[in-house]
């Protein structure tokens, strides 16, 4: 039986930056594709 | 070594994020500008479309037009290249009959260069013609002057010969009543003349034209109006008298044809010979 922390690491906090810069740029995306009122061509 | 691993894909995972971020904040600040300009470039786009189309029509119009116009014009081109043509031809004939034309013009100068040296040879010719009748002309008159002269003769001869012929009856008339006469006196008249016969003197009568002493102023010479023409002869004897006044004698010395000179071989004291004093051979 191995010991594992539960303490977060720094790669967790990068982890959490990546998936909030991936949400904010889903919804940059979102404004713009209102923006032309969701037509892509 | 999953550690690892899982440390790389974290670090990546954050960067791509990252990225995808800012591409997307990037997206979302620009897409106004960018829209903008694809709405003015869609509104340019259909502008230029609707003037293309409507250069379109401009360019088919012209087309016809000048379709209609290229015909035209070919139409009359080739009126134009027939016309040409025609002129070619007319050309052509007219140069043909310029060159016939100059030919007969050469050989009718020709013509008349001969035709002038003959009118100048019949020039020369009617010149000489001229003279020629000219001087038969004179010929003619001298001729005729001539003719007229031996006319005026033969009208006097035939005066003469008929004078003669009347004087010849006359004549005739007289040798007749002389033999009658002989025979009358019992004379034949055929006996030949012995002994010199007195010259039988005609009746003249005259006057004096001028009389005038000699030298010697011894004897006096006149001059009658008489001479040989009228009967005078050499040494005949003529009176002179003044309204029946014997005045002297004289001897004819010299005779001419119409007037006769005489010396005064007697004189009476009935008065001096003058002018216009009369002279008879029968007083």
């Amino acid at each position: 039986m191995s010991q594992q922390s539960s303490d977060p690491t720094i790669y967790d906090g990068l982890m959490f930056v990546s998936l909030g810069a991936v949400i904010v740029g889903i919804v940059f995306l979102i404004m713009s594709l209102d923006g032309y009122g969701w037509s892509a061509g | 070594m999953n550690n690892i691993v899982s440390k790389i894909l974290i670090v990546a995972n954050l960067v791509f994020s990252l990225c995808f971020m800012c591409f997307a904040g990037a997206v979302f600040t620009f897409q106004a500008g960018w829209r903008d300009k694809a709405n003015k470039t869609q509104s340019q786009l259909t502008s230029a479309n609707d003037q293309v189309q409507q250069l379109q029509g401009d360019k088919e119009l012209l087309t016809t037009k000048h379709a209609k116009e290229l015909g035209d014009e070919t139409t009359r081109a080739n009126k134009a290249e027939a016309k040409v043509n025609n002129l070619d031809q007319n050309l052509k004939q007219a140069i043909g009959n310029l060159a016939n034309a100059e030919k007969e013009r050469d050989k009718h100068l020709a013509d008349l260069q001969v035709a002038q040296q003959e009118a100048q040879a019949r020039i020369t010719e009617t010149n000489d013609g001229r003279a020629e009748i000219k001087r038969l002309r004179d010929q003619n008159n001298e001729a005729i002057a001539v003719r007229r002269g031996l006319e005026d003769k033969n009208l006097e001869m035939v005066g003469e010969l008929a004078d003669a012929a009347t004087r010849e009856m006359k004549l005739l008339k007289e040798i007749k009543r002389l033999n009658e006469l002989l025979r009358l006196n019992k004379i034949d008249p055929r006996d030949p003349v012995i002994g010199p016969v007195p010259k039988d003197v005609e009746p003249v009568d005259g006057f004096v034209v001028e009389s005038r002493k000699n030298a010697s102023r011894s004897t006096e010479l006149v001059q009658i109006s008489v001479g040989s023409d009228d009967g005078v002869y050499k040494n005949m004897k003529m009176t002179v008298y003044r309204d029946s006044k014997f005045l002297a004698t004289i001897q004819i010395t010299e005779v001419y044809p119409d007037i006769a000179v005489g010396l005064v071989v007697e004189e009476t004291r009935n008065g001096t010979i003058e002018r216009r004093d009369n002279v008879t051979t029968k007083f």
